[in-house]
């Protein structure tokens, strides 16, 4: 399969002189298109900054990103919005969607963003919509819906662009556990039906239990990685905790 | 240290509060240039006539003074409470750090300090200036050129009284900063964010219904004021209320509803509602329309005063000029009441005084006025009667065609051009012969002063004939002092006008700035999204623009709109009296009005363009 995401000996130093903090200390990483790879690991291993990166929120200090065949390093200013807004999409813990459009409008506005032609925005609008089961919420304002309408809403403008890449940083962090499930099992969906290509940051065991593939972080380096195979996904559950405790049990070694 | 950081907030101030100086500066500015009106060409050109109406003006605007610097410092007031807000977790860190409240109090005070001076030079800096161009415009609604006392002038008695007013108000603002510092608590200056308002789904449909409403009110209001004219439907309360309610309540409807009405209307447009930010933009307005619409109205209200002010009574002064003309026809005119028991020999009585009439005068004529009797001239509702040789004189001068008509016959509408001043006779005219069979009643002398230097020799001639009073009833009436009180009424009733206009128009435009000031900051959290959804920056800033031009342009054009009727009718009366020549004034005031609310809209639109840029 063709490579999506190509990350290698990704570095991002903060500070300056002495006191250098090395969030990443060179990660690499690939993903294929229509993988689903969860990102886990500690507060402080580098999770959220490799995401950052990846995103074009932030620019790393030295390494390369490709996605989709394009160097991210060497985009700028325009260039970087348009490869965001055509090529990426974004999935946050909060904050998703604007507080003064309808759901249906947050989505379409996506679609205005990538200036997609006006007569086609209804009709794909409803489709993602239809597929995220939101389909009856669309004329409600994000306060009028639920925490996991919102999350499947923000899934739906994430989505109805394409993107090559979908980013989700910690998706289900602010729900409770029927609505995580719920989400998951929506993003499950569009991974496998849609063929959509999803890099997520999560530190739940359980949230990244239905990912295809786990990748552990810590400090800064690529710690593990663990594939699903063709284990359940109690099996594979059991087998993140297995490793969570093991980096949590490192730590409590050194001291 | 504490000056320094002082320095260095207020050099922020000036980036990201620009609103608030500009307001301090054009209230300052405002505040000298009607307080330093004794200097200006126009009134020191009426004191020199020794008018009284001058010092009226000065009262009045003093008592105004006070009624503008409290309007004022109720603003600066709330721009700094407002500014605080904004600050609150800046203060909190300072807290925090550990400046105890007092240090913070007089670091507050130190930027008070510096933000007054600043405002207060740059204010009087630009009083000045402004100064000048009242005085510019004043002296044009005068007849006669008076161009040479126009003159740049500085009034350290103005200057005083602002610097005191306003040190006044800092004072007060630093006061009230520190006991808010003082009362708040560490814990809600760290959390000051503030939360967005509760957005409540209103239906579309009600808005395009309030819309249309509104739009019928409006013509309804217009059409009353065309239909029955500006006279009728302002002095009769059964017009007058019913229109101006109708006015202001179609106004605020529309304001209310016009968001939601385009709206409505642009979601009919899939090309038009799903281009760029158009939904983002739309959706802005809305939900902020119920905090902004009434603020709307006022300052769309204030705007038509003040263009209508500015309007009609510059165009009322040609009116009144016309009417002016008619009423002292000649530079003098003394009326001797006494005139049926003793005549005055004008002539001699000058000559005697040491003032010769045939250098000083252009032109005199002693006219005598006598009783009508019914038996003799055969008609019966007059009360006085004036020769033909005598009347023609008088029209002659004026350059006006001799009497024609039929004799003896009553003078119509000729009595008001037959002196300076009220004659309140109703005359006859008559063949001079039969004169010789009537009573003298009255002796009406009239002159026109030769020369330049009209003043002085109306000083001196006066000086001869107030001897007279002692002895008769002598009753002088000059071109001058009927000037002097008219234009001293029109001008007192125009600065009031511009005072109090401007004050409020200042006052709203900085309210609605404010407003969309701290909406900007309210939607920093908005155009991150939009940024990482892959928005571009330009996009977003024409968009924080946008938002920002409704709000402001939306009044003015509805007041535009509002004044261009208001207009029609008020030239219907001003055309039946005299011709509105004044458009050159007119397009002046009305350029600094848009200067004064430009500048705001400009402010506000460039430092909430840069928010959005930041967020």
């Amino acid at each position: 399969m063709a490579e999506i995401l190509t990350v290698t000996d990704l570095k991002k130093v903060y500070g300056k002189g002495g006191s250098l903090t090395r969030a990443l200390d060179g990660v690499s990483l690939s993903l294929e298109a229509g993988e689903f790879v969860g990102v886990m690991g500690p507060s402080g291993s580098g999770k959220t900054t490799l995401l950052n990166c990846v995103s074009t929120i932030d620019r790393p200090s030295a390494g390369s990103i490709v996605i989709d065949g394009k160097e991210l390093t060497r985009l700028k200013g325009r260039e970087l919005a348009r490869f965001r807004r055509e090529r990426l999409g974004f999935i946050f813990q909060d904050c998703n969607l604007l507080d003064t459009l309808t759901a249906y409008e947050n989505i379409a506005l996506s679609l205005s963003i990538i200036r997609a032609p006006a007569q086609k925005i209804d009709r794909r609008v409803r489709e993602m919509a239809d597929f995220l089961g939101i389909a009856d919420c669309l004329d409600k304002y994000p306060y009028q819906m639920s925490g996991g309408q919102q999350q499947r809403c923000a899934a739906a403008r994430a989505m109805v662009t394409h993107p090559a890449l979908v980013l989700a940083d910690e998706p289900t962090g602010a729900l409770d556990s029927k609505s995580s499930q719920l989400l998951l099992d929506r993003l499950d969906v569009l991974n496998r039906d849609l063929g959509a290509t999803i890099l997520m940051v999560t530190h739940d065991a359980f949230t990244a239990s239905c990912c295809r593939r786990v990748v552990f972080l810590r400090d800064g380096r690529l710690f593990l990685e663990l594939h699903r195979e063709n284990d359940s996904r109690k099996a594979f559950f059991k087998k993140i905790i297995q490793v969570v405790t093991e980096m949590g049990g490192g730590m409590a070694d050194v001291l | 240290m504490f000056s320094k950081l002082a320095l260095r907030n207020v050099r922020r101030s000036f980036r990201d509060y620009g609103v608030y100086l500009l307001t301090l500066t054009f209230g300052v500015c405002l505040f000298y240039t009607f307080n330093s009106l004794d200097g200006q060409g126009a009134m020191v050109f009426l004191a020199q006539n020794g008018n009284p109406i001058v010092d009226s003006i000065m009262i009045f605007m003093d008592i105004f003074s006070v009624v503008v610097a409290v309007v004022l410092a109720c603003l600066i007031l709330y721009a700094n409470r407002f500014l605080l807000r904004r600050r609150k977790r800046e203060l909190g860190t300072y807290l925090l750090l550990g400046l105890n409240q007092g240090q913070v109090s007089r670091l507050l005070f130190l930027e008070t300090g510096l933000i007054g001076l600043i405002s207060l030079i740059a204010g009087l800096a630009l009083g000045v200036a402004a100064s000048f161009g009242m005085s510019a415009l004043t002296l044009s609604m005068f007849e006669m050129d008076l161009s040479a006392m126009l003159a740049v002038n500085f009034s350290p008695r103005a200057a005083a009284k602002t610097v005191l007013y306003f040190g006044v108000i800092f004072l007060l603002v630093m006061a009230l900063s520190g006991v808010q510092v003082s009362r708040a608590k560490l814990i809600d200056l760290i959390h000051g964010e503030r939360k967005n308002e509760v957005l409540k789904p209103r239906p579309l449909g009600v808005a395009v219904f309030q819309f249309v409403l509104g739009v019928i009110c409006l013509l309804a209001a217009y059409a009353i004021l065309l239909v029955f004219g500006m006279a009728l439907a302002i002095a009769l309360p059964f017009l007058c209320f019913p229109m101006l309610g109708l006015g202001t309540v179609g106004t605020l409807l529309i304001f209310r509803s016009l968001s939601g009405f385009v709206m409505k209307f642009v979601q009919g447009r899939p090309g038009l509602y799903f281009k760029n930010l158009n939904v983002f933009t739309l959706r802005q307005w809305i939900s902020k329309v119920h905090t902004t619409y009434l603020a709307q109205t006022v300052v769309c209200i204030l705007l038509l005063l003040a263009i209508g002010i500015t309007a009609s009574s510059l165009g009322l002064n040609s009116t009144l000029s016309a009417m002016a003309g008619g009423e002292a026809p000649f530079d003098i005119t003394v009326q001797n009441q006494s005139g049926d028991t003793e005549l005055i020999d004008f002539d001699a009585v000058l000559r005697e005084g040491g003032f010769d009439p045939d250098e000083k005068l252009a032109w005199s004529h002693d006219t005598l006025f006598y009783y009508n009797e019914k038996e003799i001239t055969g008609i019966e509702d007059a009360s006085g009667a004036i020769t033909v040789s005598d009347l023609d004189a008088l029209l002659t001068r004026q350059g006006k065609p001799a009497y024609s008509g039929s004799l003896p016959a009553l003078l119509e509408t000729l009595e008001d051009q037959l002196t300076t001043g009220n004659l309140s006779l109703r005359c006859v005219v008559v063949p001079d012969e039969m004169a010789e069979q009537l009573e003298v009643r009255r002796q009406v002398w009239s002159a026109d002063y030769a020369g330049e230097n009209k003043g002085e020799t109306e000083q001196q001639l006066l000086q001869l004939v107030r001897p007279l009073y002692e002895k008769m009833s002598v009753r002088p009436e000059t071109r001058l002092s009927i000037y002097g009180d008219m234009m001293g009424n029109k001008i007192l009733a125009l600065f009031l006008g511009l005072y109090l206009g401007f004050t409020f128009l200042l006052a709203a435009a900085a309210v609605l700035a404010l407003q969309q000031l701290s909406q900007g900051a309210d939607n920093t959290g908005r155009y991150a999204i939009l940024r990482r959804l892959g928005a571009e920056e330009r996009q977003m800033k024409k968009s924080a623009t946008q938002q920002v031009a409704l709000a402001f342009l939306l009044p003015l054009a509805l007041a535009l709109v509002h004044s261009a009727v208001g207009m029609k009718a008020a030239n219907d009366i001003i055309f039946t009296v005299g011709k509105v020549d004044s458009a050159a004034s007119s397009l002046i005031t009305a350029g600094v009005i848009l200067v004064v609310y430009g500048g705001y809209f400009l402010a506000t639109a460039l430092a909430c363009g840069r928010m959005a840029k930041n967020a």
